[in-house]
This record gives C-alpha cells, sequence and structure tokens, in this order.
C-alpha cells in the first residue's frame, strides 16, 4: 500500500515535469481544446435555449376559438360549457369583446393607433387550454374535430404549426451540433494526439532510459496521460469562462436578435452540472488523444 | 568455471522465488542463437554461465555479437533458438509486464552513458529507484550512498555535461548499481574514456562483482582485459571462439 503511494507521488512529480516541459505546445493544445469546446458550447447555449422555450410553449399552449359576431353573452357562456366538455380539455377562459380591446390596448403600448377607430372590430373569443398529456399535435387535432361544426365558433386559431416549425428548427441545430461536435472533437483530439506526441518524442531518451532501468509501462504513460488530462481540463475550463464572458457580453446587444428566437423567455447560462459536462468532456479529449498518442508510438 | 564467489548480498528481505534462484548462476545461456536478417546470424549457439559475484570480460571485434548477447540478456531481445534464464526467468517466455521486474534487477551501463543531461547527477541516479516506487526518503539516501561509491557525491547536484567522460560514466555505473541489481551488463563502458578512466571504470564493476553481483562487461579493448585475471569469452562471428582468462596483472 505505502509502494502505491510512493509510486503515485513520483508518478505525480514525474507528470508535473511534463507539464512544466510541455511550455509552447501544450499551451497549444490547451488553446485548441479551449477553442473546439468554446465553439461547441456557443452551439450548445442556442439549441439549449431554444428547446427550453419549446418546453415553455408547450405549456402555455392554448387554442382561440373566435367566437362569431353577435353571439350573445348567455350563448357564449353555453358554447364555453360545451366546449369544456370536451376530450381533453383542461378548462376554457371567455374573452368578451371589451375585454379582447382592452388586451390589445396593453398590448400595443395603449398608442394612439387605436383611437380612430369606430367601435370594436375584436370579435370575442374562448381561450382553450388543454390538458398537459394532450398537448400534442394529435390532441390539437382531436380538439379540431370536436369543435368543427359548433355553431358559434368562426375560427380555430393555435400556435402549433409555428411551435412545429420552430421544434424541427431545434432539432436540425441539435444534428448540426452534434455533426459539429463529432468533427471538432475529433480535429481536436488529433491536435492533442500530436501534441502528446511531440512531448513523446522530446522525451524519448528519458523514456527510453526508463524502460532500461525497469519503468513499467504504465509508469512510462502515466505521465502523459496526466499532461492530456490536465491540458484537457484546463481547455475546458478555459472555454467555459469565456463562454460565461461572451454570454454576458452579447446577450444585451443581442436582445432583438434574441427576442425574435426566443420571445420573452430570457436566455440561460449553462448550469453549474452542464459546466462540468464541458469540463470533463475537455479532460476526456485530452486523455483520449493522450492515449492516441501512446497507441501511436508503440516502438 | 570461475570465482562462486560468496553472496555478500542480503537476501532476507527475498521473495521464495528469488531464494530458490539464489543457488543458481543468475545469467544462464544454452544454445543461444539470434539472427536480425535470414540467413545471417549475430549471435550462434552460444552458451554461458555467469554466477553471482563472477566478472566475465566479453570481447571480440565490432559486429562479433557482444552487444547482440547483451541486449538478449535484459529482454531487449528475443533468440531464435536456445534457452536464457536469466534469474530463473525464461527470457524468450516474458511476457509484456514481467520485463520490467527483470530489469529492476539487472544493470545497464553503456558506452555512451547515455544520461538525461537537463536533469542533475542525484536525479539521474534516482531514476532507477522512481521507476521501483522507493520513497523519496530511501531514494535520497540510496543515492547518495551509489554516488559516493562512485566518488562522486560531492557533485550529485551538477548536470552531467558538467562533468568529465569519466565522471559521466561513473553516474552511468551508478544509475545501474543504486537498485543493488543481481546483474551488471556494461557494453563496451570504457570506449570513449583514456585508459587510465578506463581501469577506475573497471574496478568499480569489480567492487559490485565482489559484492555478489554477476558482471558480464563487452569490451573490444584488449589492452584492458590483460591487466586483469578475470575469466574472457571471446566471440567471433557470433561464436563463442575463446574461453580463457586474462593474464591479471592487477585484479
Amino acid at each position: 500500500m505505502n509502494r502505491r503511494v510512493e509510486m503515485a507521488a513520483v508518478l505525480l512529480r514525474a507528470s508535473g515535469e511534463n507539464l512544466r516541459e510541455t511550455g509552447l505546445t501544450g499551451g497549444i493544445a490547451v488553446a485548441t481544446i479551449a477553442t473546439a469546446l468554446f465553439m461547441l458550447g456557443a452551439f450548445a447555449l442556442v439549441v439549449v435555449n431554444m428547446e427550453g422555450l419549446l418546453d415553455a410553449f408547450g405549456r402555455e399552449l392554448q387554442v382561440t376559438a373566435y367566437l362569431e359576431e353577435g353571439l350573445s353573452a348567455a350563448e357564449a357562456e353555453e358554447l364555453a360549457a360545451r366546449v369544456e366538455t370536451v376530450e381533453g380539455v383542461d378548462f376554457v377562459e371567455r374573452v368578451g369583446k371589451a375585454e379582447a380591446l382592452e388586451r390589445f390596448r396593453a398590448m400595443a403600448g395603449g398608442g394612439a393607433l387605436l383611437d380612430g377607430l369606430e367601435g370594436n372590430p375584436l370579435p370575442a373569443s374562448l381561450g382553450i387550454v388543454l390538458r398537459a398529456e394532450q398537448r400534442t399535435p394529435e390532441g390539437m387535432a382531436i380538439l379540431q374535430s370536436s369543435l368543427d361544426g359548433l355553431p358559434g365558433i368562426d375560427e380555430l386559431a393555435h400556435g402549433q404549426e409555428w411551435v412545429d416549425g420552430y421544434a424541427r428548427l431545434a432539432a436540425l441545430l441539435r444534428v448540426v451540433g452534434y455533426a459539429l461536435g463529432f468533427v471538432l472533437s475529433l480535429a481536436t483530439l488529433l491536435i492533442v494526439a500530436n501534441t502528446i506526441r511531440l512531448g513523446l518524442y522530446a522525451r524519448r531518451d528519458e523514456v527510453e532510459i526508463m524502460e532500461w532501468v525497469g519503468a513499467s509501462r504504465l509508469f512510462v504513460r502515466t505521465p502523459f496521460l496526466v499532461e492530456g488530462f490536465v491540458q484537457g481540463a484546463l481547455g475546458g475550463s478555459i472555454a467555459a469562462l469565456l463562454l460565461f464572458v461572451a454570454f454576458g457580453l452579447a446577450v444585451p446587444e443581442l436582445r432583438y436578435g434574441l427576442a425574435f428566437f426566443l420571445g420573452n423567455a430570457a436566455p440561460r447560462f449553462f448550469d453549474a452540472g452542464e459546466l462540468v459536462r464541458m469540463i470533463v468532456g475537455g479532460a476526456v479529449l485530452g486523455v483520449g488523444g493522450a492515449g492516441l498518442a501512446l497507441v501511436g508510438s508503440r516502438s | 568455471m570461475a570465482g562462486m564467489a560468496v553472496n555478500t548480498k542480503t537476501q532476507s528481505s527475498a521473495p521464495p522465488a528469488r531464494a530458490q534462484a539464489a543457488s543458481e548462476a543468475p545469467v544462464r545461456m544454452f544454445g543461444v542463437s539470434k539472427s536480425y536478417l535470414p540467413g545471417s546470424w549475430a549471435l550462434r549457439d552460444v552458451s554461458l554461465e555467469v554466477a553471482r559475484g563472477d566478472f566475465v570480460f566479453l570481447t571480440g571485434a565490432s559486429g562479433a555479437g557482444k552487444t547482440t548477447l547483451l541486449k538478449l540478456l535484459f529482454a531487449a531481445e528475443r533468440p531464435n533458438a536456445g534457452q536464457i534464464l536469466v534469474l530463473g526467468r525464461n527470457i524468450a517466455r516474458l511476457r509484456g509486464g514481467a520485463v520490467p521486474a527483470l530489469r529492476r534487477r539487472v544493470g545497464v551501463v553503456f558506452q555512451d552513458f547515455k544520461l538525461l543531461s537537463r536533469r542533475s547527477v542525484e536525479e539521474n541516479v534516482a531514476i532507477t529507484l522512481d521507476v521501483a516506487g522507493f520513497s523519496r526518503r530511501a531514494t535520497r539516501s540510496r543515492v547518495f550512498n551509489t554516488l559516493r561509491q562512485v566518488g562522486l557525491h560531492e557533485h550529485r547536484h551538477r548536470q552531467p555535461l558538467a562533468l568529465s567522460g569519466g565522471e559521466q560514466q561513473r553516474i552511468a555505473i551508478a544509475r545501474a548499481l543504486v537498485g543493488e541489481p543481481d546483474v551488471l551488463l556494461a557494453d563496451e563502458p570504457t570506449g570513449n574514456l583514456d585508459p587510465e578512466l578506463s581501469l577506475d571504470i573497471i574496478e568499480l564493476m569489480m567492487a559490485a562483482a565482489d559484492r555478489g553481483t554477476a558482471v558480464i562487461v563487452a569490451t573490444h579493448d584488449l589492452s584492458l582485459i590483460e591487466r586483469f585475471d578475470r575469466r574472457v569469452l571471446r566471440l567471433e562471428d557470433g561464436r563463442v571462439i575463446e574461453r580463457s582468462r586474462g593474464p591479471g596483472a592487477g585484479a
């Protein structure tokens, strides 16, 4: 046991020396990993935010049934009661003509736009909220067919098509992200492997001597794997830090563009778990690159 | 056969396999042949036994097979035919992990020293103990004592390149001896040194033999061999053509 601790201490020292001696090439490896993970992270942030918004849409998704002109309040009441009995409907909110105008006025910022209006052009409507498990294209279709032909309903409006399109875009971005991640990871892996191989080459005399005096394969390799690990974790941490700074700087600048994509939802940054995964990802890339270098230089 | 010297090394901590092997000569070769290219033999049908405390000169012209023989003994090469037993282990059958374990008990010295120029003298010697997992404190004291044996303890913090060729070779010998190997192999250890320093180096290795290590020194320097009364194996074209003793001016 004591021997193992001593061996670990020796290996740690050797790893430290390895790191000290890698210098510029090591710095390049760290920068490469940081750049790759920064790009991946930025992409992931966009996808994560879009998906977060999709979730929010899902929760808020409601169908609006515009009522025909001239329907009395009692008729509207009766209609609302009938709609509430339709399968999958959670509750129905009645919005009268006056209330619709009031809401519109509030949304438009109370400007003079509506002042010249004669009368109220907005129809009364029913806001229909589906139960959560029913908020799917299928649930929407059931509702649609149930409401079809109900007297008093002029038109059904819902954001489903828009949501579907948005979801398709998010899914596409996710696929592109995976592809980008794969390519960047591969490139990073090769660069790290090359860096470590340079280190291995620079220290080949030492490695040779260590083998002659009886160093095990593990003993010879561990410092290089540790080097890859540290470079990777460092690259990941730098990427996380840069992303955090870039996020803080970019979000206020891009708020109009972001509003287009995210609506009123505030863009979110990675949580702690996601950041840890990013750093671990860097470390995995580093160790993988080191492993690749060691396998490639067996002789 | 010369000098079954008394083994003065402590065996108290030796594992059973080691104790069992203690009665056998640590280096035994039977009918060993080695070829790097089809049709040409670097070694042919070589048999050899070197006991504990034995000191053997291996001589012959360049290309006679001296280096190949040493490489086979520290498992840098595998034989094409024959059996090689080093410390009771069959070299031909050693699997990956067993090679480092064997090498920790076999010290090797090269003509060109093979020192790490960016490390201090002390660090160069310590590498042997580092790979074996010795504690830092144990390493320091053993390195110091070994450097004192070779007369370099006062230079332990210097860089090897700041020292003379003879001193550099003594560092290499200290590196080979610090792990108290059962076998010491040296390939032309005096090849780069002038005659006076060469004697020094050989005497250091003889001292190791006196402490119980089996020592094989390859050299083409006949004048050196003639100064010592030690067993000599002459190789030519990969074959042992003569087994004799040096006339022994200085042993």
